[in-house]
């Protein structure tokens, strides 16, 4: 009787992949108003 | 008796009686569309510094009618053509209560025209938010009441359809998820013409001096509940209309339909918090409430979003993977029906919607941020990203599905509205960017003149706005070019489009 395969599979990698992107832009934008906030508009 | 054809194309069985209610939505939404279209047009030629084209009073009265077609009128006549879509043909069952379709329809129509009507003499120059002490006519008022009494009446039947249809056995256990995301729309659209009826019914009478005052910040406060929350009915209609895009299309189905089905629960419970977005500068509530509602309930409503966001993609790459395009990552997103308007407008209004739209909806709604954007041509663009460049390109997409499966007619044209949904995109997203970045350096929201000529004292932006509007009025335009090409492709294929045989 063949071993059974119990790994996880991802159904829909690519969607995935642009999930992290999607979070990397979001974190990106995100920091960019920090430091607008900070460098722009003198917020301490 | 109910009579139901079986559609040739998608293989829908459609109420025929339900489905003349569905038509006529459409076109009155086309037609609102159309009409705040070209306001639209006419508002972003003003706001470009360079160019300026109307007087002052024209500037306010087109901005306030702007809104109310392209942002009210047009969504909610397409939503409700859409809960008589999902009745009809998701669901498979008779309208049990035809007349009252009817009623909510002539209503709409009534208060639409009447608010049209009077904006454009002059009657109403209180803005969209028609703040008190601010006193429009009273005429407006009842028009906006008119217009969300029928609203409100289309969603209830669509309520009644569902609680009928399940007694005679037109579903099983549960909605479909396209109608179940339009159940969840219509409960939050009660929620928010609820808030409508409580502020502006008493405003009606103080306009008409039958109440003696109305209290600013009851008001303020009360408006948003209908004002914000309408955008919230968008945002699960827009879902809705992504799930049901992606079935249609290519087969898609959700990969976990239970996670879908409590993301919509989640849009019910917590959405309508949203609506302190606009309070969130306001000195009357405590910055406890504020960020109660705004840093930790808004997220459950964005946690629902993300799943949505992640959900219909993942449902799209399962079916195309399922199709035969395994290849490497993409494949599946390079051999998608691209040259399909239907599915293009679906694609560009979920990319849009979640970069554009979404992203800066969290950021600008945080009380630390909204402090230097609130009442910029920021928030201008973020709401541009999510009701024109989410909502708009979303039913775009879907009204090429119902032009062939409810008014059965073929897409005239075919070459240009396979550009079309990119043209309007394209356009959405520089005018969006465009009004954020001046934004950010301080240009408000809604002003006429930010040259600030005449005024006491002198203020001079940052040169780089000059670039970011310019930026915005190209976008306009080419917003506008495929909304024309949208409305012009719609009726023409709607009128002159080559009969689908059944």
């Amino acid at each position: 009787m063949p071993q059974q395969d119990h790994r996880d599979i991802i159904e829909a990698p690519g969607v995935f992949v642009l999930a992290l992107i999607f979070l990397a832009v979001f974190i990106v934008i995100w920091f960019a108003h920090l430091k607008w906030l900070m460098d722009v508009w003198g917020v301490q | 008796m109910a009579i139901f054809r079986t559609d040739a194309l998608s293989g829908l069985k459609i109420d025929k009686a339900t489905e003349n209610l569905v038509r006529w939505n459409v076109i009155a939404a086309l037609a609102t569309l159309a009409v705040g279209g070209l306001l639209g047009l006419l508002v972003v030629l003003t706001r470009w510094p360079s160019v300026h084209l109307l007087p002052l009073d024209y500037y306010y009265r087109f901005l306030t009618l702007h809104g109310i077609d392209a942002l009210l009128a047009w969504i909610i006549f397409f939503e409700i053509a859409l809960v008589h879509f999902t009745s009809a043909a998701l669901l498979g069952t008779r309208s049990y209560v035809p007349w009252l379709g009817w009623l909510a329809f002539a209503l709409m129509l009534a208060g639409g025209a009447v608010i049209n009507v009077i904006v454009l003499m002059g009657g109403a120059d209180v803005m969209f938010t028609s703040y008190v002490p601010l006193k429009g006519d009273p005429l407006y008022y009842l028009g906006v009441i008119l217009f969300a009494v029928g609203a409100l009446l289309g969603f209830i039947v669509f309520f009644i359809n569902i609680l009928l249809s399940k007694r005679d056995g037109g579903y099983k256990r549960t909605l479909p998820l396209g109608a179940f995301g339009m159940l969840a729309a219509s409960i939050i659209a009660v929620l928010t013409l609820g808030h409508g009826a409580a502020i502006m019914i008493p405003t009606w009478l103080w306009s008409m001096d039958l109440i003696g005052t109305i209290d600013p910040a009851a008001y303020r406060l009360v408006f948003w509940g209908l004002g914000h929350s309408s955008q919230q009915i968008n945002v699960s209609a827009m879902v809705a209309v992504w799930y049901m895009s992606s079935a249609f299309i290519i087969g898609g189905k959700p990969v976990n339909e239970k996670l879908s089905r409590t993301a919509f629960v989640l849009y019910i419970l917590f959405i309508n918090v949203a609506s302190e977005h606009h309070l969130l500068v306001d000195p009357v509530f405590s910055t406890w409430h504020k960020i109660v509602n705004t840093s930790y309930m808004m997220h459950l409503a964005v946690l629902a979003s993300m799943i949505h966001a992640f959900a219909i993609p993942a449902s799209i790459e399962v079916a195309l993977r399922k199709q035969g395009h395994t290849r490497g990552l993409f494949e599946w997103l390079k051999k998608a029906p691209w040259g399909n308007p239907a599915f293009s407008g679906m694609a560009i209004s979920i990319l849009l919607f979640g970069f554009l739209g979404g992203i800066t909806g969290v950021i600008f709604g945080t009380e630390q941020f909204n402090i230097i954007r609130h009442n910029t041509i920021a928030i201008t663009g973020h709401f541009h990203g999510t009701v024109v460049a989410g909502t708009t390109i979303a039913f775009m997409g879907f009204t090429y599905l119902l032009i062939q499966y409810v008014f059965r007619r073929e897409i005239i044209w075919k070459g240009f509205a396979t550009i079309q949904p990119w043209i309007y995109g394209v356009g959405v997203a520089l005018l969006s960017i465009g009004m954020m970045s001046a934004g950010s350096f301080g240009v408000p929201r809604r002003h006429y003149d930010i040259t600030f000529s005449g005024a006491p004292f002198s203020f001079t932006f940052d040169p780089s706005i000059d670039l970011f509007l310019s930026m915005m009025g190209v976008g306009g335009v080419l917003a506008v070019t495929g909304g024309v090409l949208y409305i012009v492709l719609s009726f023409g294929s709607i009128i002159w489009g080559k009969k689908i045989e059944q």
